[in-house]
């Protein structure tokens, strides 16, 4: 009886089944359903007739001003928050990994920002970087440190809005990276170091020579898993600066979700979704070559 | 015998629950959602007064009062009505009515109100007609307002100035003594380049968005006198005599104008309430939106009461909007900025009597209304980019007018 249940091909697909289903619901169907609400004028409203248009939908998204302005921003918030991001990231973990006492406690405040609700700490920049001048930052900037001697309008220039995003993609995700690498520097044997001091090597050569290229396959790995995750950036733009001023900090994701929430073109607002799908498959694409051929 | 009394029992029994229901009058709960301010005493007149009134004279009714930001309304309202889950009444911006009625989810009241052309009688035909869209009424008006010029007692004292201005180019001749108050302190301020900031200047000016007919932006939002008004404003906040906050993101224009950073600026009655309960030392002074080449001419402002066609209670819901027109709903909410629609009401001893109404009531005289479009938001949306463009210095107005006339006509050309 025990054997025979073995041998049905099905028995491993039955196991599968509940979560194979839910990821068929919720994951699945969406997906399916958003492509082909893409190739329509499509209505939201309950009674409205959608009309089929084909592709006009993605015909419009490569001649939309608005798209490529956003694709741009999408790009270079990617750049400077995953490259900030890994560069504190390994800075704090090298340190990290050289304190001996307190190890736990670094570790858990750097993390706290990663499990906070970009809700929260959206709202909570937009506070601090208020353009009054009691704003927390204005304060410090002009009243406490001198810097300054005018409170800047964070919200208003497209520069000093972009300085707020950034400053909170980075440091939301630096626990994150900082974890990741110091469990990659603890798996770095203690004897290459010994080694390579023997033979005169600094400490700078040693992190160079002996450090990074043996912590460059997480490396790669969070360099893949940050570029996904800045291309998918929204929350803490729609919150703090709803991409305005003049759409200058739209991020792709932004300007989907007024495309379809604001205007009620869902339809092409599908289509900015897809066609933002593609890049990111195209770049992790990419990315993983890098990583095979780094081996 | 036995049997037949345990029969009926048993029907007695099953019978019983029908009884107590229908003896048990049936309440309704309708869902009523608006943008009266919460931080104001609106929502507060609204939730403690009115609708416990309403209640108490219709005991079968329950009404959900759900506020909401102004800025978040739209689009939360628009995203539940697609899921189906809209409410059964909601006060809108009365730009917005056209936008709603054309996507077909407001229940035309011309048909389903057996004493709609009574209601619709006693209202001003103003607010009313900013209900109609393709030959019906999809609302009736709740309230009216429009900006007026209030200008900051203490920052004009110290300034010297004894009067308020009475023209644009009295303003402009402010701004020096102004000026010389200090760098962080401003003439005149708004919060950014919407249609509700500028349309009062544009219109002052004789410029205007549209033709009457709405077909055409060209020739009227890149029309000389347009250009004229964009030029003003740019002059203004570059010289520093408006503030930056045009550019967005900036101080509040209600506290600035509160806490003397501010001179002067346009807004509506509900101001009174606000400086009554946050800065009850302030006094407001108010004067007419000063006046150019068109006039004096403000913007009217105002909101509408809508049934949605999907309303699960029409009828209850139709009891609540009656009420919302009654002569005690509109006086008490009158006591808290919410500017009366019915003109006979104005006879009224509190509105004779009123301390700062009588400002408003002539400046409605002349105000004009947003362009009643269903295309609206976007049209508006264009006009703030180009307001923004303008006042950064990175375009000319006329090269910014022309382009966003030209957006605008094409946007016209869709509907």
């Amino acid at each position: 009886m025990r054997s025979k249940l073995h041998h049905r091909w099905y028995v491993p697909y039955l196991f599968l089944l509940p979560g194979l289903a839910l990821y068929i619901l919720w994951m699945i169907y969406p997906l399916g359903y958003e492509l082909y609400i893409s190739f329509f004028n499509w209505k939201i409203m309950p009674g409205q007739q959608s009309e089929f248009i084909g592709l006009e939908n993605y015909k419009e998204v490569m001649h939309d001003k608005y798209f490529w302005m956003a694709l741009e921003n999408t790009v270079r918030y990617t750049a400077v928050t995953v490259g900030g991001q890994m560069l504190i990231g390994l800075g704090l973990a090298v340190l990290v990994h050289r304190v001996f006492i307190g190890k736990r406690i670094f570790r858990t405040i750097y993390y706290i920002p990663v499990v906070t609700s970009w809700v929260v700490v959206s709202f909570l920049f937009q506070f601090l970087f208020s353009s009054h001048p009691g704003g927390f930052v204005n304060y410090l900037l002009v009243s406490v440190l001198g810097v300054l001697d005018k409170p800047v309008m964070w919200m208003s220039e497209t520069k000093t809005a972009w300085i707020i995003i950034y400053v909170l993609g980075i440091w939301k995700g630096v626990g994150w990276t900082m974890v990741i690498f110091l469990a990659a520097l603890q798996g770095v044997p203690v004897e290459l170091y010994e080694s390579a001091a023997i033979d005169g090597a600094g400490e700078w050569q040693q992190f160079k020579n002996v450090t990074l290229p043996l912590i460059r396959r997480t490396t790669l790995f969070i360099m893949v898993a940050l570029v996904i995750g800045g291309f998918q950036a929204f929350v803490s733009i729609y919150l703090i600066t709803g991409g305005g001023p003049l759409h200058r900090t739209e991020v792709v994701l932004s300007y989907m979700y007024d495309r379809a929430f604001d205007r009620l073109r869902f339809g092409y607002g599908a289509s900015l979704s897809y066609v933002l799908a593609a890049i990111v498959v195209f770049v992790s694409f990419i990315q993983m070559r890098m990583f095979r051929q780094s081996d | 015998m036995f049997r037949r009394l345990t029969l009926l029992a048993l029907i007695a029994i099953l019978v019983m629950p029908i009884g107590i229901t229908h003896a048990r009058q049936e309440t309704v709960t309708i869902k009523f959602w608006h943008t009266y301010n919460e931080t104001s005493p609106e929502n507060d007149m609204l939730v403690n007064t009115l609708i416990p009134m309403f209640e108490e004279s219709h005991p079968n009714i329950k009404v959900e009062s759900v506020p909401f930001p102004y800025g978040e309304f739209r689009q939360t309202l628009l995203t539940s009505l697609a899921g189906g889950e809209g409410p059964d009444l909601a006060r809108l911006d009365i730009i917005w009515s056209p936008e709603f009625a054309q996507l077909g989810v407001l229940s035309a009241l011309d048909e389903t109100m057996p004493d709609f052309q009574d209601l619709a009688a006693r209202v001003f035909p103003g607010p009313l007609s900013t209900n109609a869209y393709d030959g019906h009424y999809w609302g009736l008006p709740l309230d009216t307002n429009t900006r007026v010029f209030m200008y900051n007692p203490t920052l004009f004292e110290q300034a010297g100035i004894t009067a308020s201005p009475t023209t644009i180019d009295e303003l402009k001749a402010l701004c020096e003594p102004i000026k010389a108050l200090g760098d962080d302190i401003y003439l005149f301020s708004d919060g950014g380049t919407y249609g509700w900031a500028v349309l009062p200047w544009i219109w002052s000016f004789g410029g205007d968005i549209t033709d009457p007919e709405i077909t055409t932006a060209s020739g009227y939002l890149n029309s000389e006198k347009t250009v004229a008004a964009y030029e003003f404003l740019a002059e203004m906040v570059d010289q520093g005599c408006f503030s930056p906050s045009y550019l967005g993101g900036g101080m509040d224009t209600g506290t600035g104008y509160f806490t003397d950073i501010f001179a002067s600026m346009l807004d509506g009655p509900w101001m009174y309430p606000i400086a009554e309960a946050q800065y009850p030392d302030f006094e407001i002074q108010a004067a007419q939106m000063p006046a150019g080449e068109g006039g004096s001419i403000s913007v009217v402002g105002g909101e509408n009461i809508a049934l949605f066609a999907g309303a699960a209670h029409p009828d209850e819901a139709m009891e609540f909007l009656r009420f919302t027109q009654s002569d005690e709903y509109q006086l008490k909410m009158s006591e808290v900025g919410q500017l009366t629609v019915i003109p006979s009401l104005l006879e009224n001893e509190y509105f004779q009597n009123h301390p700062y109404y009588g400002a408003f009531l002539e400046q409605l005289k002349t105000a004009k209304a947003r362009t009643p479009h269903p295309a609206w938001s976007q049209m508006e949306e264009i006009l703030t980019d180009a307001g923004q463009l303008i006042l950064r210095g990175e375009a000319s107005p006329q090269e910014a007018l022309d382009l966003a006339a030209e957006e605008i006509d094409e946007l016209l050309a869709e509907e």
